[in-house]
């Protein structure tokens, strides 16, 4: 079969643009061998279906021929379909003119289950590329909705419609619809994804399986043949139901070990034996009525297999994904061999860094030795040093890539020319000058420990010192670690700017919050900043990021509105207060240039267009965030500035948190 | 530490450094007082003693630079150490230049401060002991009649008796009784001494008379 050219879009038959080369191919002994193995294996699923009838009743717990089909399209292309459905007319003919079923309902059936193989292979060679595999999750999902629940439960109607007009047994309508339905469903589930994937890859992968795996796969058939036996021969049917899971950890073990190879015929050894014994009357599934213990038997296995083929397809799906990435690799790391290239990443936050092998032994680095800058540049030719570690630098300021030719020394003397390129990725570029505050804010604390400490030492060099001084030290030192820690708490959430999530604050929290991560910056720019904090605010619900973000820049707005401002007259009036306990209202005031006489709605785009700050967002995207948290930003000119304020509903319960 | 007294002033808005530093500098010995601004540091009283002031540069209010500058109005022998978060050079520079015994960033060693703390305390201790010696000399200048301090700028010049004399138009004897009378009051036995006194008091020599 290889050699046939794959058509993988469902097409009428015979009118495929390749229909030229089927004339060549349908009369190849292939194509005929196909159709005698379809015929026979229909022939026989027959057979077995008859022979796994739970008696009195005959209900077939399990139909084999429509999966043996359904499998059969699966396998092949789609212009020897035909072929395939013509070669299982005279199996369905031999098998059911045995019984004493009028020829009318015989050929309908005929029909009906053509109808459902083609329908599930149709959808299946649809959706996915030939060869159809179970090796991943998605395939697996669209075998198991379109092949093995669609195509039976569409055909079912067909089927349970021809047996009312042909009056075929003595069965409502609905009542042979149920059966059909869920005896081809376990088929489907069962029979199709074992003859797939046993049969696509012919037997060849026999030969190259390690012979670990062949002792662990007899391993298992034993382990699990016995937990069958066990289960459903030895077993009283009065006992215990969820001793009815005891093969689930077989069946586990043959899809992570085995992939859909072992998962299916896992599933399929666990289906002919369950059936077999209740046919036979032993196990769980022998003690109610035929048709009852076929449904629950039913029922089980299909509750039992879809996981199970889902596992094995993200498992497959998993080592394939592994298989390729280290074929991609290796095939990077073969070709950088060859040109004399390194890779390597560098993670300065992290300290993390990789570099290939190639390169390692370039560099002459140790395996496992950690990079930096201070292990590279004493590599580097004495001369090219500062050139190396300048362009370094440069990349790093500017987020930008950086190429440089130097000479490397290698450690016998020879010297070797190289050029390097590459970029520096920043991850906090955004941060802009707002890192420079923090980091002097972090420094306020670390001076204080560092100075704590050393008091510390000294007054202990001194002899015993006194246990309240001690005491209030080291509570000193704590304070200012847990400060530290807040602080940079915060630059995480200004770094992470992800979705942060709402809930209560006082916004009296927020206010202080920017006001010590932007301290540095407004005594830098000599700017006062009174506060009139309402003593006690009911709480709001919001994100407590977002809302410093707001402030932030309605602080940074005032500041830069104060600009031509006189030292003296530089300050800003934060306030906060509480509408009748329904909102709650900050407002920040300056004494800058005041709003231009427009509307407020312009002043609102003009201040965003104008002004691309580092950090700023703008006052469109600041009244955004308020909108969304059910809240109003308004603008006014009042005396010798403007007042920005924003006011958010307070939450219903009347319940008010005390300030931190 | 030798008993005289010294006194280590820290000003710096952030109350965790303050108390800090203040703690510090008494785990080094010093005796240290906290400031949270530098109007709480200008409305203390004048310490009489060396005195070192560990200031920080940026605080709301008159900040570092802006202390300094009152600071030299005001005549007391502060001697300043400026500690910064920010190194930025060109306040460095004005620093130093207007006096400053040294400026460190943030954070610092700790030995790396006490030993410019020390330094300030020196410079401070030197600059009491000048200032000292020159009250203690003005003390005995004032002593003196008129007459007799007009005798001692003469003298001071390199004037002789005779000289001194015939310019102050009376007789080289009584010139030389208030001569006596002026090396008595100023404690001192010979003509250099007498120079060296005159010169820490600032006694400026007469107008040339030629």
């Amino acid at each position: 079969m290889k050699n046939l050219a794959a058509p993988v879009r469902l097409a009428g038959l015979g009118s495929h643009p390749q229909t030229e080369r089927s004339d060549a191919l349908s009369f190849d002994w292939r194509v005929a061998s196909i159709g005698l193995s379809v015929a026979l294996a229909y022939y026989l699923g027959a057979k077995i279906g008859f022979a796994l009838t739970l008696r009195p009743h005959p209900v077939s717990v399990l139909w084999p021929p429509n999966s043996i089909l359904l499998a059969a399209l699966l396998l092949t292309p789609v212009r020897v379909w035909w072929l395939i459905l013509l070669a299982a007319f005279p199996a369905h003919l031999a098998a059911q003119l045995q019984g004493s079923v009028p020829p009318a309902m015989i050929l309908c059936w005929f029909i009906s289950n053509s109808c459902e193989a083609l329908i599930g292979a149709g959808c299946v060679r649809y959706l996915i590329d030939r060869p159809v595999r179970f090796d991943r999750l998605g395939n697996v999902g669209i075998f198991i909705f379109f092949a093995a629940l669609l195509a039976p439960f569409l055909s079912s109607f067909v089927d349970a419609a021809f047996v009312a007009i042909n009056h075929w047994g003595g069965d409502s309508y609905w009542q042979v619809w149920r059966i059909r339905f869920s005896s081809n469903v376990l088929a489907a589930l069962t029979l199709v994804p074992f003859i797939v994937t046993w049969s696509a890859e012919g037997i060849g992968w026999l030969s190259r399986i390690r012979s670990a795996r062949f002792l662990e796969a007899a391993l298992l058939l034993l382990a699990f043949l016995s937990v069958n036996t066990i289960v459903f021969y030895k077993l009283d049917p009065t006992a215990d139901s969820a001793l009815l899971y005891l093969p689930l950890p077989f069946l586990i073990w043959a899809a992570v070990r085995f992939g859909s190879r072992g998962a299916s015929a896992a599933i399929c050894t666990l289906t002919f034996l369950a059936i077999w014994s209740a046919g036979h009357r032993y196990g769980p599934f022998s003690t109610r009525s035929a048709e009852e213990n076929a449904l629950s038997i039913q029922m089980f296995l299909i509750v039992m297999s879809v996981p199970l083929l889902l596992l094995a397809g993200v498992i497959e799906e998993r080592s394939k994904g592994a298989t390729t990435l280290r074929e991609r690799e290796e095939r990077i790391s073969l070709a950088a061999e060859s040109a004399n290239l390194a890779f390597w990443s560098i993670n300065f936050e992290r300290r993390e860094s990789w570099m290939s092998d190639k390169g390692r032994a370039i560099f002459n680095f140790r395996p496992d030795e950690r990079l930096s800058r201070e292990l590279f540049l004493p590599r580097v030719h004495p001369e090219d040093r500062n050139t190396v570690d300048e362009a370094i630098e440069r990349a790093r300021a500017s987020s930008q890539t950086f190429e440089s030719e130097y000479r490397l020394l290698r450690p016998d003397g020879d010297i070797r020319w190289l050029i390097s390129r590459g970029r520096y990725v920043s991850r906090v570029s955004s941060m802009g000058e707002l890192t420079a505050s923090l980091a002097h804010e972090l420094n306020q604390p670390l001076t204080a420990i560092a100075s704590n400490a050393a008091a510390g030492r000294r007054f202990l060099a001194q002899g015993p010192p006194e246990s309240k001084v001690f005491e209030e030290l080291l509570a000193d030192v704590a304070a200012d670690a847990r400060r530290a820690g807040d602080i940079i708490h915060g630059i995480h959430h200004f770094v992470r700017k992800g979705e942060g999530t709402r809930r209560p604050i006082n916004l009296n929290e927020i206010v202080r919050e920017v006001l010590r991560l932007l301290h540095s910056d407004l005594l830098g720019r000599g700017t006062a900043v009174e506060t009139e904090l309402a003593p006690s605010l009911p709480v709001v619900d919001a994100d407590p990021v977002q809302l410093q973000q707001v402030l932030l820049n309605l602080l940074m707005n005032s500041l830069e509105a104060m600009q031509s401002t006189s030292a003296a007259n530089r300050r800003i009036v934060i306030s906060t207060t509480c509408e009748a306990n329904t909102s709650v209202a900050v407002s920040v005031r300056d004494y800058g240039n005041g709003l231009p006489a427009d509307d407020v709605d312009k002043v609102f785009s003009h201040f965003y267009s104008t002004k691309p700050n580092g950090m700023g967002m703008g006052l469109t995207i600041v009244r955004s965030i308020v909108e969304a948290h059910g809240g109003k930003l308004r603008a006014e000119n009042v005396d010798e500035g403007a007042r920005f304020s924003f006011s958010l509903p307070v939450i219903r319960e009347p319940e008010t948190r005390e300030i931190a | 530490m030798s008993g005289a007294k010294k006194l280590v002033c820290v000003v710096d808005d952030d109350q965790s450094v303050r108390r800090a530093l203040g703690r510090l500098f008494r785990s080094a010995g010093y005796a240290a007082e906290i400031f949270a601004s530098a109007e709480d540091y200008l409305s203390r009283e004048i310490f009489e003693g060396a005195i070192c002031l560990v200031l920080d540069v940026r605080m709301p209010g008159l900040n570092g630079l802006g202390l300094q500058e009152a600071l030299e109005t005001r005549g007391a022998c502060e001697q300043i150490v400026f500690i910064t978060g920010h190194g930025d050079v060109s306040t460095a520079t004005r620093a130093m230049k207007k006096g400053a015994v040294d400026f460190l960033t943030k954070p610092f060693n700790d030995r790396e401060l006490i030993e410019a703390v020390k330094r300030a305390l020196e410079h401070s201790e030197e600059q009491l002991r000048k200032r000292g010696e020159r009250q203690e000399a003005r003390g005995r200048v004032d002593r003196l009649t008129p007459r007799e301090f007009e005798v001692l700028r003469f003298v001071v010049m390199g004037f002789l008796n005779k000289q001194i004399a015939s310019e102050l138009h009376t007789a080289e004897k009584t010139i030389k009784v208030h001569r006596g009378r002026v090396m008595q009051k100023l404690g001192v036995t010979s003509v250099p001494d007498l120079v060296r006194v005159s010169q820490r008091a600032g006694v400026a020599p007469p107008r040339n008379p030629a």
